[in-house]
């Protein structure tokens, strides 16, 4: 039986203490072809900060749909204050107090905040007040520390913003249960440092806060519980204040990992790849470029840090020749390929966007096809010949598949990337502009392609490497270059980076 | 409430069972208002597949409708198959139809018969083509809404060809038709030859060569793989450097003449003349049902194009019954089997649970069910 | 032309414009939850079909005019069961809408065909007191019958449930982000299929008012005459404003009455074939003039319209 978000008794009243809010027995869940949990277990307690590590595709996202209703397990149960619930849907998790903050935002972006805010609050009276949900907007906004002007645009906001919106959302609705997944992805070192003080105030408030992410630092320095998933499993269960790095990681992976791509001082050469003077106007709210001038050499990797949105996309499909820049040139290998995407890949350009499935590769295809997706053909196909290719790569890059003519949207995520870089690479390129490579992707397929790219590097490739993840951009990168707002505002030697520097620079407050 | 869970492989017995399943359907629905407003179903039905299955010259003339229902199918697969939804094949007939009989008429006895056909043909193509123009560019550049563009314009070229041949004294009017005008013969060297004593004639033909050519442009040529890509995404398109809005552009060019040639196909074949009254019997629409039936699989086409040219065809011997049923029963099993076509889709797509089922995955085949 | 003969034609433009309005109006409240429903003709058609046949058994247009709503709502059932629970191709399903109701409707309506209606069964006139005795706008405006005026009320409330009300919030949530919506606890499936039945019950009411007030007798192919189609248009071209779509339905009502007007106005060497043209060609311009850059940012098709909505997907 459903009840609303007010006739629950609400946690904020109770203060800290050590009662299990939420309990979950052995959970099963399963998709077509995938266990994404198994017998998993999972208790919360009032006033904890509990945090859910794993690497991606261990089964976290999955379990927390579940504790939110919008996934139905297959199997098992979950106890609200130790009486068993049946969650059908995030509505019935909200009235009982569980609410989420996703990864991926769950925002109309034509709405303002307020709108968003009391999207779905059955206590407000049928004809709205804006008035009282203004005024509930600005006291949770002040009390956690959450600056939003409730009349803004969410769609005008930036990300770190809108993830504000999304947990005074939550909280507007009295949640004693808040998950937070991933949410430090998408935020500057200094945002996810507020963010902390976010978070700690609302446990200090006596709410159960789930932290979800694979960052063992940062979970270590958040979380009062740490529950490891591997596998779709419980790989253990520890107080933060007993455990290491070193435990978390040998938890979450079950083997020891080498994280850092193999280095090596190759010499810069030839400049490769130059962007001369680019400026893009806004066209989608992806963001714009500034009047942008960068290289990359030869046998150098280029980082690209930034927070999203201040122009990545348009950094990386101009430099693909992708979109024309309102001015400015793009010269690959001395070529002017500026605008032409065809040009850009013969003058030795090779490019591995941000989005998989939807550009990178069409899903509906087969492998065979995903492979020939960017080659010049002739009018007439010559089919065998693609077939035989796909084999030969698949092979070489270790794409597990049933064969040539399987689906790719039937293939694993890290499969799937293999495939697009299988393409990309096979052609021999001069300049790698490779975005996100390894986002989303298990330990596995990030240590190949991470590997991948330094293997090329050292046989004489430039790479762009244009990543959110700071961390990899430092473990790559020969050069950082942080992008604000479409606009280089600063560049260091990778060996001389430094965090604060860096999170300032992304933030626009650099030097 | 339905569930429903996405399959990741598709029995093949779930391919036959979709249109059997919707044929049935569709049946039983027209019984209900059969009986609802007094009439036998089962006599109905039987009239119905004497008339279009059951005898030779029934037969010929089911292959007769069907022949221009095989060209729109063709017409809504292509543009259907990279997500652009051309739904102006209706209007894009008639053009072609009034460029093929203009360019019959024009040419007169002055060529011989085989080029003259070749010409309207051509013309008919040309037709479909032009009349397609805008809303193509229109939607290559500006993104305008084709569905909505496309479909207005149906309405624009019955409005015209009802003008060409009812409200003016146009080239295509026979100035000899008193009280009741018509459109003016084509000379008889432009006639499509015909096969015996039936009525089907060369534009079967061509439309099955349409099937084999679309059939080849789809899976072996460049052009075939770029709408493959451009269907998957445009994104992925761009990226794969094909020229998006020249592709969307020759697409809706080759849907409307496609459309065009099935306009042609009426003059030449079965009308020899422009003919409103022959052309306005929403062959165009039906060849969205044929699209979506064969589900974008041109072999199929000629199948489904055949099953529903019955179902047109047997509407028009119901006015021979006794009880006059009216022939728009056909018009509307046509759309009910689209309808339930559609709701059976869903067999193929994903696996169901049923809300009286309780616990995980009830598979909807048996087979599978026990491999597991 | 004086100003009778203008006041005449504004008052005709204003009647021609109502059914545009009520389906335009309804094809608006299902788009806002993210389905397009193409077949408003064919809810039009059996609309008007059901109209005909319930006035002339019953004598009453009212039950009449419910009954064709009815009928619309329920060809639009099976849209939103088609569309939202198995989640078919919208536009293929709104097509197959046409096709059936196109053929369904001349069925049923085969043995009145060209019948007229008898005069009770028509709906009556009802003048505004006062208002009506306004200069030219009283003739235009409050010298119709209850169903103008009745249309202008839902455009209305409609405007105000969408953009004042809770229910039109969530309305608009589900349209552009289902996925938001449904996290935020909202019944997706149950508002779109709410608001799917409320554009067949007007698209319905739009055919039986047709029936009741516009033409003379059912005629499968002179009732609705393509206006289901332009009431589709109209709602992109009123970007998906319930009083843009009220005006645009105004503007057309005229487009289509041009042709009285320009013959009363001595105007005969346009042909009257190509004038019925006029609002078709005058809507795909719009669509065209729509589609240029800065107009589009404004205008603004709900972002999940088209687009079926499945929560355990990955």
């Amino acid at each position: 039986m459903p009840t609303t978000a007010d006739d629950h008794p609400a946690g904020t009243t109770n203060g800290p203490g050590r009662d299990p809010v939420v309990e979950a027995h052995g959970i099963y869940k399963t998709f077509p072809g995938v266990v994404a949990n198994a017998d998993v277990d999972l208790r919360l307690e009032r006033g904890e900060v509990h945090a859910l590590l794993g690497e991606n595709g261990a089964g976290k996202s999955t379990l927390a749909s579940v504790l939110t209703g919008l996934y139905q397990p297959d199997a098992g149960e979950i106890r609200l204050d130790g009486r068993p619930v049946v969650l059908r849907s995030p509505r019935e998790a909200l009235a009982h107090g569980i609410g989420m903050v996703h990864q991926h935002f769950k925002l109309v972006k034509r709405f303002t905040v307020a709108e968003n805010v009391a999207l779905g609050d059955r206590t407000q009276p049928i004809l709205m007040s804006a008035p009282d949900v203004h005024r509930s907007v600005v006291e949770l906004s002040e009390r956690y520390g959450l600056p939003v002007r409730p009349d803004a645009v969410v769609g005008d906001l930036t990300v770190g913003e809108q993830q504000r919106v999304e947990i005074v959302k939550t909280l507007y609705r009295g949640v004693d249960v808040l998950l937070l997944d991933e949410p430090t992805s998408v935020l500057t070192p200094q945002e996810t440092e507020a963010l902390f003080d976010t978070v700690r105030a609302m446990a200090a408030d006596g709410k159960a806060v789930v932290f979800i992410s694979h960052k063992l630092h940062e979970v270590l320095s958040i979380a009062d519980t740490i529950t490891v998933m591997r596998d779709g499993g419980i790989a253990g269960n520890v107080d933060a204040a007993d455990t290491s790095v070193r435990e978390l990681a040998q938890l979450m992976v079950g083997r020891e990992v080498m994280m850092e791509a193999p280095g090596g001082d190759g010499q810069a050469g030839e400049v490769v790849l130059e962007l001369d003077d680019v400026s893009v106007d806004e066209r989608s709210r992806r963001g714009r470029l500034d009047q942008l001038s960068m290289t990359v050499r030869a046998g150098e990797v280029v980082g690209i840090a930034g927070v999203s949105g201040n122009g990545q996309r348009p950094l990386a499909e101009v430099a693909a020749g992708l979109i024309e820049p309102d001015r400015g040139r793009v010269r690959v290998n001395g070529r002017d390929v500026t605008g032409r995407p065809r040009a850009a890949r013969k003058a030795g350009l090779s490019y591995v966007p941000e989005d998989r499935i939807g550009t990178g590769l069409a899903s509906s295809l087969s492998v065979a096809e995903n492979l020939q997706l960017t080659r010049a053909h002739r009018p007439l196909l010559d089919r065998g010949r693609w077939s035989t290719d796909a084999r030969r790569l698949m092979e070489e890059f270790d794409i597990r598949a049933p064969g040539p003519s399987t689906t790719t949207s039937s293939l694993s995520g890290g499969n799937i990337q293999k495939v697009l870089l299988a393409r990309e690479l096979a052609a021999d390129p001069d300049v790698i502009v490779a975005a996100s490579p390894t986002r989303g992707l298990d330990v596995g397929a990030i240590e190949f392609v991470r590997q991948l790219l330094a293997q090329r590097r050292e046989q004489g490739c430039g790479v762009l490497l244009i990543s959110e993840d700071l961390d990899e951009i430092r473990a790559l990168s020969d050069r950082i270059l942080v992008l604000y707002e479409g606009r280089i505002v600063h560049e260091c030697a990778a060996e001389d980076s430094d965090v604060t520097e860096l999170g300032l620079a992304m933030a626009g407050a650099g030097s | 409430m339905l569930g429903l869970e996405r399959r990741s492989d598709v029995p093949a017995w779930i391919y036959v069972a979709v249109p059997v399943i919707a044929v049935l359907l569709a049946l039983a629905v027209g019984a209900v208002f059969l009986v609802f407003t007094g009439h036998d179903p089962l006599t109905v039905y039987r009239v119905m597949i004497q008339a279009s299955f059951a005898s030779t010259f029934g037969f010929a003339d089911t292959l007769v409708s069907a022949t221009p229902l095989i060209l729109t199918g063709l017409a809504a697969l292509v543009s259907f198959r990279v997500k652009l939804w051309n739904i102006g094949a209706e209007g894009q007939l008639y053009i072609g139809a009034v460029c093929a009989s203009g360019i019959a008429l024009l040419i007169g006895e002055s060529l011989p018969g085989w080029a003259n056909i070749l010409m309207m043909l051509a013309a008919g193509a040309f037709g479909g083509m032009l009349f397609i123009l805008i809303p193509a560019i229109a939607r290559a550049w500006l993104r305008t809404n084709e569905i909505i563009t496309t479909l207005l314009l149906n309405s624009v070229a019955l409005l015209f060809i009802n003008w060409l041949i009812f409200g003016s004294r146009s080239f295509w009017r026979d100035p000899a038709a008193g009280q009741f005008p018509q459109g003016l013969r084509i000379p008889d060297e432009a006639y499509f030859p015909r096969w015996g004593a039936t009525r089907v004639h060369l534009g079967l033909v061509i439309a099955l060569l349409a099937v084999v050519a679309i059939w080849f442009v789809l899976n072996r040529t460049r052009f075939g793989f770029r709408m493959k890509i451009l269907g998957d995404s445009e994104s992925a398109a761009r990226y794969a450097g094909v020229p998006v809005r020249l592709m969307v552009v020759a697409v809706l060019l080759l849907s409307g003449a496609l459309a065009g040639l099935a306009g042609a196909a009426d003059v030449g074949g079965f009308s020899r003349r422009l003919d409103p009254n022959s052309l306005a019997i929403g062959m165009g629409y039906a060849g969205i049902i044929v699209a979506a039936l064969s589900r974008l699989n041109p072999g199929s086409v000629i199948l489904v194009a055949i099953m529903l040219g019955g179902v047109r065809n047997a509407g028009t011997a119901l006015q021979s019954l006794p009880e006059r049923v009216p022939m728009e029963i056909a018009v509307m099993l046509e759309g009910a089997i689209l309808l339930f076509a559609l709701g059976s889709e869903v067999l193929v797509r994903y696996r169901i649970h049923w809300p009286w089922s309780k616990g995980p995955a009830l598979d909807a085949s048996p087979e599978e069910a026990e491999a597991t | 032309m004086n100003e009778t003969v203008l006041a005449m034609t504004l008052a005709a433009a204003v009647a021609a414009g109502t059914p545009l309005a009520l389906a335009a109006i309804g094809e608006l409240i299902t788009e806002r939850a993210g389905i397009l429903n193409l077949g408003v003709e064919g809810m039009m058609l059996l609309g008007a079909v059901t109209t005909f046949l319930v006035s002339l058994a019953t004598g009453s247009p009212w039950i009449g005019m419910a009954a064709g709503a009815l009928a619309g709502a329920g060809l639009s059932a099976a849209h939103a069961f088609l569309t939202i629970t198995l989640r078919a191709n919208q536009i293929v399903s709104g097509l197959a809408l046409v096709i059936f109701g196109t053929g369904l409707s001349t069925f049923l309506g085969r043995p009145v065909e060209g019948m007229p209606l008898p005069r009770e069964s028509r709906l009556p006139r009802m003048n505004i007191q006062l208002l009506q005795d306004l200069p030219l706008l009283g003739r235009v405006l409050f010298q119709q019958d209850v169903v103008v005026y009745g249309t202008w009320v839902i455009a209305a409330l409609t405007a105000f449930y969408l953009f004042r009300t809770r229910p039109g919030l969530s309305l608009r949530a589900v349209g552009e982000s289902p996925a938001t919506a449904d996290v935020m606890g909202l019944r997706v499936n149950t508002i779109r299929y709410v608001h799917t039945l409320v554009g067949g019950l007007l698209g319905g009411g739009a055919g039986a008012y047709l029936m009741l007030a516009r033409v003379p007798a059912w005629s499968q192919a002179a009732t609705t005459n393509g206006i289901g189609f332009i009431a589709i248009a109209l709602v992109v071209f009123a970007s998906w404003r319930p009083w843009r779509a009220l005006l645009g339905a105004l503007i057309f009502g005229l487009a289509l009455r041009a042709n009285f007007a320009l013959q009363a106005a001595g105007v005969t060497f346009i042909p009257a074939e190509f004038l019925a043209m006029t609002p078709y060609l005058l809507t795909i311009l719009v669509l065209i003039a729509l589609s240029f850059s800065d107009l589009r940012r404004r205008a603004g098709a709900p972002e999940a319209l088209g687009v079926p909505y499945a929560r355990e997907e990955r």
